[in-house]
């Protein structure tokens, strides 16, 4: 029950941060900032495949109807989501993961997250890039934009993070 | 497992494609009736930053329509009186509404308005601010609607050249919000910079002389007869608020006369 209710709150607290928010800012050069991949990054080890991926869709879905993307976000993020899967298998330990740790940095250690964090946001923002602008002669303009993107994704990802995992609300 | 990802992604690409050329799903936009919502209450919180400036635009605009009125006119002729006549006959109404929501950066930007159709919207009417053009409506619901702007990549408004009067097509590459281009220009004459860029009128969606901005420059392209310029928007799209939708009386009966031309049996 918990469980669930933690879940739904993120799912709604990322989706307001993102439209509301992120959505709103924008800079120029290529870059936009798009913090929801965290959500799916931060789902428990132990969630279904079914379930993550359609979390992710749905999540991807609430945020284009608010964006008039009908539908990029949504494919984006199940890109991202099934991803998670094979990532998350690669990057394994000796053991299997403990159910009762997050994904997060703080669970984690720092090299494991960025390693996997990194990749997955840029196999999401490529593929937004790719699938929005979808010319080959503009290949140069597709990379600008998302490592310009990540940079700034990756950094506002980290401040959340800070602020809503229990590990340091706890110290 | 791969099914179910293939099927969702499946469902999300369709939906992206389809949405790009008709608007099917009218909740999937943020004119439905949630997000409009929402949007609305964001605007009523941030619509006050502006305010002085946007008071400007106004002002600026009235002193120009005052400038237009009988009263400011000194009479030269007395022998002619302006009187309430049938030789014009009114072609546009101008609906005013508010931006509520609007993204410059990405490829296809789209602006969702705060009037819709109980307010007398319809697709495919077209949407201008004081300073310019703003775009055509792509959709609508009962109290908002969706602008699909200039700021898009096929949004191919036709365009003159002032003085010269040349007719070409608008477009933007998706770089920088304040430059589009227009294409269809052939290069055997000159287009000095500075030059106004105003809408043809031909579609019915735009009354004659609209301005859109002026001419930045005009640069060759390689292998073929035509220009491509590159222009300055007149107006500033990032802090864009008030518009007007156009309303044009005469629009069924353009339609019904153009739909007597005779289809090209052998296009080229």
């Amino acid at each position: 029950m918990n469980y669930m209710l933690n879940i739904s709150l993120r799912f709604f607290l990322f989706w307001v941060m993102q439209v509301l928010i992120f959505n709103q800012l924008e800079f120029g050069f290529g870059i936009h900032m798009m913090i929801y991949p965290l959500f799916i990054m931060l789902l428990p080890f132990d969630i279904g495949d079914f379930t993550l991926m359609f979390l992710g869709f749905a999540l991807g879905l609430t945020i284009d109807a608010f964006s008039d993307t009908f539908g990029l976000h949504a494919s984006s993020l199940l890109m991202m989501a099934g991803f998670r899967i094979i990532l998350f298998k690669a990057f394994s330990q000796r053991e299997a993961y403990d159910p009762l740790k997050e994904p997060s940095l703080f669970d984690m250690g720092p090299r494991w997250f960025v390693t996997v964090y990194g990749s997955l946001l840029l196999i999401h923002h490529f593929w937004f890039f790719l699938i929005e602008i979808f010319r080959i002669n503009e290949l140069m303009w597709i990379l600008q934009n998302t490592f310009m993107s990540i940079i700034f994704s990756f950094s506002v990802s980290l401040l959340i993070l800070t602020l809503i995992s229990r590990k340091s609300r706890a110290k | 497992m791969f099914l179910f990802f293939a099927f969702l992604q499946i469902v999300a690409l369709s939906l992206y494609i389809t949405f790009l050329s008709f608007p099917r799903f009218q909740f999937l936009t943020s004119a439905n009736a949630i997000s409009g919502q929402i949007y609305s209450w964001e605007h009523d919180l941030t619509k006050h930053f502006n305010l002085s400036d946007e008071n400007l635009k106004l002002q600026e605009e009235n002193i120009a329509l005052r400038a237009q009125l009988p009263k400011s006119l000194f009479k030269l002729n007395n022998a002619t009186i302006k009187i309430n006549d049938s030789v014009y006959r009114q072609q546009y109404e101008y609906i005013p509404g508010e931006v509520i929501n609007s993204t410059v950066t990405k490829r296809n930007n789209y602006f969702t308005i705060n009037i819709g159709e109980s307010h007398g919207v319809k697709r495919l009417m077209g949407v201008f601010s004081p300073n310019g053009v703003v775009g055509v409506i792509h959709s609508t619901s009962d109290h908002y609607s969706i602008v699909k702007s200039v700021l898009t990549k096929d949004i191919n408004i036709d365009v003159t050249i002032e003085p010269i009067g040349l007719f070409g097509l608008l477009k933007w590459d998706g770089r920088h919000p304040a430059r589009g281009n227009i294409t269809g220009i052939s290069n055997d004459l000159k287009i000095p910079r500075g030059s106004k860029v105003l809408t043809r009128g031909g579609s019915g969606i735009f009354p004659k002389g609209l301005l859109v901005g002026t001419v930045e420059g005009a640069y060759a392209i390689e292998g073929e007869a035509l220009w491509d310029i590159v222009i300055t928007y007149s107006e500033e799209y990032r802090s864009i608020q008030r518009i007007y939708v156009i309303k044009n009386l005469m629009h069924n009966e353009q339609e019904e006369i153009e739909k007597k031309i005779p289809e090209d049996k052998n296009p080229r």
